[in-house]
């Protein structure tokens, strides 16, 4: 019996060292495998926000996972796409974007198996996509753009890690991915980019989407978070330190920094000028954040990601990054 | 040396011939995996591309079907361009034993890319720590209500069905649920594995009670036994042996779920590691973790068994003597719906009985 008591006393402690852990209490932010995102853990190793006096903690998730911990509280901001922020909101957990992280330029991309050369190809085909997801909504712009639209086709709903062996399969005229799943679909003899996030710059954004209730507690840090994430941004951009960045962010995810920074060009990353020109409604040849919602919205209204239209404007939350010096 | 010395039904091998088993065991899977990864003709559905010839989107380094390679190689005749050349491979994802082998070495003696993050003996270390939580969690509650399942009908009928109902609901459901209540952090992997071994637990060791002898239990209460005495000094000494190795069985169980737990609010442990490895598609790596938990686990099952044979002595004799007495089962059948686990899931998996003979 001893030694039941002493089970029962140690899990008793350590159930009482993991809610303690909860109370003490740094932001915490979620971020992911995506360039975008994991461009802050330049951050975090170089320790810039210790050196700013922000007491934050960077929860590598995978993504979706990311999504449920935001939504239920758990964690105070996340890196997350802005189409997906709406749907968590619509779901009761409404976020403030004070920062724009960066859009996707090529990463996200339909891919059309030999013989297909155009979108408008795939009229009367098969498409996979995973429904509701930033492919899908994707597929439809290139869809629009080529004159049809989404009945000319025949979804497929296909998780997205599954879309190079869907692709390969030959079942499906075309599959939609993102990086890193896109690239191994294209090895797939004769495949070819049909439409990419090139194609339609601004269409899906990333941004750093804080909870409401943290962001009026702890306005300052907020402000510190964004200016840093612009400050990760410049180092890499910059010649002198681009590797350096590129080293950093590689071993994160465990890549080759060599692999990895072929990759990157597909992550149009917002410096802080490009940020506020962006919040003002100026996005160069891409859509600006505001509009890139505004679609999205009725995109997930029509796909029933959700029910309730949200407003952009209740997201859109420039006033940080457009007070930073 | 017949066959029927080897297929003797229920006669104890000789020690000498066991071990051949064993190794067999080991050394079958292990050259089936050897055959189709080394010897050309079999299998390697792929053509790995060294010269890509007038093929316009072929590119070196590139795999792809034979079929396509054999098309393309008529063709460039046809054509009367450069024919590509290439040589037979497997799928990337299936890695040849010499790959894995390497990759399990690297695994532990490559440092972390970054600063922050662990090793893999730590990320072990994380993974094991989940599942004896876990696991300690599970059994604080699970063995005694088990036992009193077991014991008492009242408390078999008051838990049995909704537990039994409950076992059918998938525990990885479960993730966002345990994030929203226990954070992001350990606790709510830990209470996946939880979720995913209790309920069998109760049920496993519950049915294992039954199964003491009605006469021990009568005759002790003919003898004056009663109540929580009946059940510390009869039930539970009549059935700890076997609810010892159905701990080990559970045990197994719970490391199924550590997968699926490690995903649940932040990554952390081998999963973190199997997951990144998998993205960017380095399947020796993935298979070298897969087979470190086999070995974590097997090695685990192999100590516990062992130490089984301290504890309970008296069971490995015993099990001796019924195994070569007995002709008919001994137990009746459980009426529970749960089946016992096997007797040969029961004894411990090698080696550890053989120092009798």
């Amino acid at each position: 019996m001893h030694l039941i008591r002493r089970i029962i006393c140690l899990t008793a402690l350590s159930l009482a060292a993991v809610t303690t852990s909860l109370h003490a209490a740094p932001l915490k932010v979620g971020y992911s495998d995506w360039p975008g995102y994991t461009a802050f853990e330049i951050a975090v190793q170089k320790g810039w926000f210790k050196d700013a006096g922000v007491d934050v903690e960077f929860d590598w998730f995978d993504y979706g996972p990311s999504i449920d911990a935001f939504s239920a509280g758990k964690i105070d901001a996340d890196c997350i796409v802005a189409s997906d922020a709406l749907g968590a909101g619509a779901a009761g957990s409404p976020s403030k974007f004070i920062a724009i992280l960066d859009y996707s330029e090529g990463s996200d991309m339909i891919v059309g198996k030999p013989g297909i050369a155009s979108i408008k190809d795939l009229k009367g085909q098969k498409v996979a996509v995973e429904f509701g997801l930033v492919e899908h909504f994707l597929l439809l712009e290139g869809l629009k753009r080529a004159g049809l639209s989404q009945s000319d086709v025949t979804l497929v709903n296909t998780p997205t890690n599954n879309m190079p062996q869907t692709l390969a399969s030959g079942q499906v005229a075309a599959v939609g991915a993102w990086y890193p799943i896109s690239g191994q679909a294209l090895q797939s003899p004769g495949s070819k980019r049909l439409f990419t996030s090139a194609d339609a710059k601004g269409l899906i954004y990333d941004v750093l989407a804080v909870n409401p209730a943290s962001l009026a507690a702890h306005h300052a840090e907020w402000s510190k978070i964004a200016a840093i994430y612009y400050k990760c941004v410049a180092y890499l951009a910059d010649p002198a330190t681009r590797d350096d960045a590129i080293k950093i962010m590689a071993a994160k995810v465990q890549q080759k920094p060599e692999d990895y920074a072929k990759n990157l060009p597909g992550t149009h990353f917002h410096t802080l000028a490009e940020a506020k020109a962006n919040y003002k409604g100026d996005a160069g040849k891409a859509m600006n954040l505001h509009d890139s919602l505004v679609l999205s919205d009725k995109f997930s209204l029509e796909n029933a990601v959700y029910k309730v239209s949200q407003k952009p404007d209740d997201y859109v939350s420039g006033a940080i990054t457009l007070a930073l010096p | 040396m017949g066959l029927r010395d080897w297929l003797g039904l229920r006669h104890e091998l000789p020690h000498r011939r066991r071990l051949v088993l064993v190794f067999l065991s080991f050394a079958i899977p292990l050259i089936l995996w050897s055959v189709v990864s080394y010897v050309p003709w079999i299998w390697h559905p792929l053509v790995h591309v060294t010269e890509t010839g007038g093929v316009d989107y072929f590119s070196t380094g590139m795999d792809v079907d034979r079929a396509v390679f054999a098309q393309e190689i008529a063709n460039m005749a046809k054509a009367g361009l450069k024919a590509p050349a290439g040589y037979r491979v497997n799928p990337l994802y299936f890695q040849p034993p010499h790959a894995v082998a390497r990759a399990f070495y690297t695994a532990f003696t490559t440092p972390p890319r970054l600063p922050t993050e662990p090793w893999l003996h730590q990320s072990l270390g994380h993974s094991i720590r989940t599942i004896f939580w876990g696991f300690a969690i599970s059994s604080i509650f699970g063995l005694p209500l088990g036992i009193l399942c077991g014991t008492y009908r009242f408390f078999a009928k008051l838990q049995e069905p909704f537990i039994e109902f409950f076992r059918y609901l998938p525990a990885p459901a479960f993730g966002a649920l345990c994030v929203a209540i226990l954070g992001i952090d350990d606790a709510p992997k830990v209470a996946i594995i939880f979720i995913g071994t209790f309920f069998q637990q109760v049920l496993v060791i519950g049915n294992t009670v039954r199964k003491v002898d009605p006469s021990l239990i009568e005759a002790a209460q003919t003898l004056g036994a009663r109540g929580l005495r009946l059940l510390t000094r009869v039930v539970i000494p009549a059935s700890i042996g076997d609810i010892y190795t159905d701990m080990r069985i559970l045990l197994g169980w719970a490391w199924t779920y550590l997968i699926v737990a490690e995903v649940v609010g932040t990554m952390s442990g081998i999963t973190y590691f199997i997951n990144q490895q998998a993205r960017y598609r380095h399947f020796d790596n993935v298979y070298a973790a897969i087979a470190m938990i086999g070995v974590i686990g097997l090695g685990c099952d192999m100590a516990f068994a062992w130490f089984g044979t301290v504890l309970f002595p008296w069971k490995r004799r015993a099990r001796k003597t019924v195994s070569r007495v007995k002709k008919f089962p001994a137990r009746s059948p459980s009426p529970a719906a749960v089946p016992p686990p096997a007797d040969a899931a029961l004894s411990p998996p090698f080696g550890a009985e053989n120092s009798e003979t």
